[in-house]
């Protein structure tokens, strides 16, 4: 967890740094990244009944109301209203400014003053400071001109210029809430209340306060906040946020129900089975605000350039005053300083990065698809070279039987009389049999008096004849027949990497049932996806190399490297990084940690292991696979507008600067560019909020309690007869 | 001033819409618990940052007009030309807009009812309804001021007055006209609630587009015809031509 200053804005979810706004709202100390976000949260939260608070609206309102009267004579000033006959109210009207202006730059600077302020002690100029500084000059000047009857005042000017900062950060937040709120029901785990029922009686507490055995109503409509057991009701859930599972699942008594999930349309008394903070959803919060409050490589150099931006534009702005001081009067050249100042303020440069990374995060998010870390989607979008583990993340991770041999029987018999004696055994292969059975409807033969030799095989008797099933070197033990097109097909499944089941009965072998983990279904759609991506793929694997090629031809990698061990794998990464500069690797984050910490980008596909301990740095969901090309197209927009905002940001910041220095910029319109331009970065980056969901063009693997045939798209039936 | 004694009538026969909406707001402002002078404070206070508002619409509308049609370049005698198609460009464009809401008052149009009230109702409205309830005499100046900002029919055909006058002075004028006219059944909801009938509303609305109707098609006349355009401009602005 990150420091408890280094948190997220209420409003927004981006970073507040380490000097965030702090303002009591209904209440609550909550802390603001900024002015706008603030007032934005005060409009947002306005619409509940018990908020008390409205002073900074007020503040605003009242700022607007005397800055919009200043704006209003002094437009009627300069086209000309007050000249002849009524030239001797000029100075009244004046005075009337100043006195109108006063309030206006103390309410409406206020919060920029305090920001500058609480910078300047601890030693830092940020880009309040800019405006603290034109729009007191311009105040200064004005009320001097005033007190002297000389020159032109420029009230207008200083209030103008707060009250489109004002409004023009109000604006920004408003945007940056509406990119915050895919990631609000990740958020929302640490302070998502429920309604515990104790005998008769309801009463809401916090998710913290939930322990193991607590009763829990939901209503329709809310969040479960905690993991249990439906005990009443009937309902179907949105798991989405959870597994990424766009379909709604269906709840009745029993169903096991997950945190984070929503109850659509029946009520629900579920029994909490852990304490709320050890949910899944409370670990994924906790993990996204860890990856939202850090900053990513292109932040950190942005928050530098922006630093370092300050102290330039306030020394450009001191010598654009000097340089036209000397050839305008000296009113002329303050506002030309003025509009330097106020046009450098790099806002919008600080905002390019973190808001289009917590806009892709959210997206992601909405698939259930996790980022820990905020470097990753940027690192994701330069990698040309992808990595993949085999067991578990290109296979299914366990054994099925992908091919029967027979001599002389049906496949069917052997299968029959195979799964008779193996569902006597824990073996792993044993399973496989017996599934492969069930799923073609045989019924196991009989089989008494059974015996397993460890390590070598199974015996029993069956329909009067003994019946075994094991190794080659068992059936030679019992000294039963092989004819010889059988062994040779056994031999060359053996050489595909396959393990082999010599079956046979009544002296003779018969069949041989080769088992196997087969390719996942949607592997071969979604490597071809991400080679339509430019990318490099190839897998690395602590298999046997037989194997390893054999599913690399069925799924379609050119490149692998087999019996590698994990400091190998690493090695193999570091070769591809000479070439591709960044790479990275997909693994099932169970028994491939270290080599995920060591890519540039680790992914983790379904990985079920306790999400603190993992190493990968984007968890896709169980059976999320078929993501990855997706999650690469969003990573690549997310680097793309990131791109496109610092573009847009110092493009127009270094235009806007030189027509400011060269005296073509008025202060105002300055400003209104200036809020613009922060604008138009939001709006750029909210486009990443509406990016099409995952293509369901790629085959998705049916849902476990449907497949009892699995028949994959790409490899045909799983078992072929022989 | 006949002129904008036509705006103050047509902004107070236009009131009656807003006492639809806006009525809403001056109801929910309620009586101040202090007596009545203080319930009036709070009122002339939400009407006077009301009106602020729209003065500086006006101004921006009037000083956009101006700038727009103000022959900068006269060097070039071409420009002469095309100041005036600016300035008949405005008049038209200004002149529609009016016809449009004035449909809109007469029940056509409703698409324009719809994308103004859906949106102040569901979003500015509802957010700033804290400021109604807040205490102090800040507050409803302040919520004067946002509810000036809000969409509104009247205030757009208004506004588009201001900006076919040309000038900011001008456009001050018509919208503090127009806002002064729709003070006093502003005022009244505050005081004494839902007294007018729906009947009298809508007679009031009707009345309403009516006027409108009328100064678009003046605001329009401006734009088509060189010698109605110089006539209505002589009757309608004569007194700062």
């Amino acid at each position: 967890m990150s420091a408890p200053d280094e948190g997220l804005c209420s409003h927004c979810f981006l970073s507040i740094g380490r000097r965030p706004m702090r303002v009591m709202v209904n209440g609550k100390s909550r802390a603001f990244c900024c002015y706008g976000c603030c007032i934005a949260f005060q409009v947002k939260s306005g619409k509940s009944e018990e908020w008390d608070a409205a002073w900074i609206l007020i503040r605003v309102g009242v700022g607007g109301f005397l800055s919009m009267n200043i704006m209003l004579f002094s437009i009627l000033l300069y086209t000309g209203a007050f000249t002849g006959a009524d030239a001797s109210a000029l100075p009244g009207i004046e005075l009337l400014l100043w006195i109108l202006a006063t309030p206006a730059v103390v309410i409406l600077g206020g919060p920029f003053l305090v920001e500058t302020w609480s910078n300047a002690i601890r030693g830092r100029l940020t880009s309040s400071a800019l405006i603290v500084v034109g729009v007191g000059a311009a105040y200064a000047y004005s009320a001097l001109a005033v007190v002297e009857h000389s020159g032109r005042v420029y009230f207008d000017t200083a209030t103008m210029v707060l009250m489109l900062f004002t409004v023009g950060r109000y604006l920004e937040a408003v945007g940056r809430a509406r990119a915050a709120r895919d990631l609000e029901p990740l958020l929302a785990a640490e302070s998502e209340c429920a309604t515990v029922v104790d005998g008769e009686t309801e009463h809401r507490r916090s998710v913290r306060e939930i322990d193991a055995g607590m009763r829990v109503l939901v209503r329709p409509g809310e969040r479960i906040p905690v993991d249990g057991m439906v005990l009443e009701g009937e309902s179907w859930t949105d798991e989405a946020v959870i597994t990424g599972e766009s379909r709604h699942v269906g709840k009745n008594v029993g169903s096991p129900v997950m945190a984070g999930s929503i109850n659509l349309d029946g009520p629900l008394l579920i029994r909490s089975s852990g304490p709320g903070t050890a949910t899944r959803w409370a670990q994924i919060c906790r993990s996204v605000r860890d990856a939202l409050s850090r900053r990513g490589a292109t932040q950190r150099l942005a928050d530098r350039i922006v630093a370092a931006a300050v102290p330039l534009v306030l020394a450009l702005s001191l010598l654009t005053v000097l340089y036209w001081a000397h050839r305008l009067p000296f009113d002329r050249a303050l506002l030309v300083g003025l509009a330097v100042l106020v046009v450098a303020c790099p806002c919008a440069v600080g905002l390019a990065a973190p808001l289009a990374t917590s806009i892709g995060i959210g997206r992601l998010a909405r698939c259930g698809c996790l980022v820990r870390e905020p470097g990753a989607l940027e690192a994701l979008a330069r990698t040309r070279s992808i990595a993949f583990d085999k067991t578990g993340t290109l296979t299914l991770g366990e054994a099925r039987v992908v091919n029967i041999e027979t001599e002389g029987v049906e496949a069917n018999e052997a299968l029959a009389r195979a799964a008779g004696l193996e569902r006597h055994s824990e073996h792993g292969l044993a399973r496989a049999i017996s599934l492969a059975a069930a799923a073609r409807g045989l019924k196991p033969v009989v089989t008494r008096e059974v015996r397993i030799v460890p390590g070598r095989g199974i015996l029993g008797s069956a329909e009067g004849q003994q019946v075994a099933a094991g190794s080659g070197p068992f059936m030679s033990d019992l000294g039963w027949s092989l004819e010889p097109s059988l062994s040779a097909r056994a031999r060359s499944q053996e050489a595909a990497g396959h393990s082999v089941v010599y079956v046979g009965w009544g002296g003779r072998v018969y069949a041989v049932l080769s088992v196997d983990d087969s390719t996942l279904p949607e592997a071969r759609a979604t490597i071809d996806a991400l080679r339509d991506r430019q990318l490099n793929v190839t897998l690395l694997t602590g298999d046997i190399a037989a194997v390893a090629q054999r599913i690399a031809a069925a799924i379609g990698i050119d490149d692998v490297e087999a019996d590698l061990s994990p400091e190998a794998k690493r090695a193999g990464l570091d070769r591809r990084r000479r070439f591709h500069k960044v790479v990275a690797m997909v693994g099932d984050g169970l028994n491939d940690g270290l080599v995920l910490a060591e890519a540039d980008v680790g992914i983790a596909v379904g990985s079920a292991t306790d999400l603190a301990r993992e190493t990968a740095a984007i968890v896709l969901p169980k059976n999320g696979f078929w993501m990855l090309p997706w999650v690469v197209d969003v990573a690549r927009d997310v680097r793309k507008t990131i791109l496109t905002n610092l573009m847009w940001a110092f493009g127009y910041n270094i235009i806007a600067l030189s027509l400011a220095a060269l005296g073509v910029l008025q202060p105002i319109l300055a400003a209104a560019a200036m809020a613009g331009s922060s604008i138009l970065v939001v709006a750029n980056s909210l486009r990443l909020a509406g990016l099409p969901d995952p293509s369901p063009s790629l085959p998705r693997r049916p849902k476990p309690e449907t497949s009892g045939r699995r028949v994959s798209p790409i490899l045909g039936p799983a078992i072929e007869p022989g | 001033m006949a002129y904008y004694l036509i705006l103050f009538a047509a902004g107070f026969a236009g009131s009656f819409h807003c006492v639809g909406m806006c009525g809403g707001f001056a109801c929910a402002l309620g009586r101040d618990g202090r007596g009545r002078s203080a319930t009036l404070l709070r009122h002339l206070l939400y009407n006077t940052g009301r009106l602020t508002t729209y003065c500086f619409l006006g101004a921006l509308a009037g000083a956009f007009g101006q700038v727009i049609c103000t022959p900068q370049g006269s060097r070039v005698p071409l420009l002469g030309d095309s100041f005036d198609v600016a300035q008949r460009t405005v008049a038209i464009v200004a002149g529609l807009l009016m016809i449009c809401m004035a449909l809109q008052f007469f029940g056509h149009l409703r698409v324009f009812h719809r994308l103004s009230v859906g949106f102040a109702a569901s979003t500015l409205a509802v957010a700033l309804r804290s400021l109604l309830v807040a205490q102090g005499v800040a507050a409803p100046l302040a919520f004067g001021v946002f509810n000036g900002f809000l969409p509104c029919p009247l205030v757009y055909a208004f506004a588009a007055e201001a900006a076919s006058s040309f000038r900011p002075l001008a456009g001050v004028l018509t919208m503090a006209a127009f806002g002064l006219g729709t003070f006093p059944a502003m005022l009244m909801m505050g005081g004494i609630g839902r007294i007018l009938t729906p009947v009298w509303r809508q007679r009031g609305v009707t009345f309403a587009g009516g006027y409108i109707l009328l100064l678009g098609l003046i605001t329009l006349g401006r734009g088509i015809a060189p010698m109605t355009g110089h006539a209505a401009h002589a009757w309608a602005g004569g007194h700062f031509g």
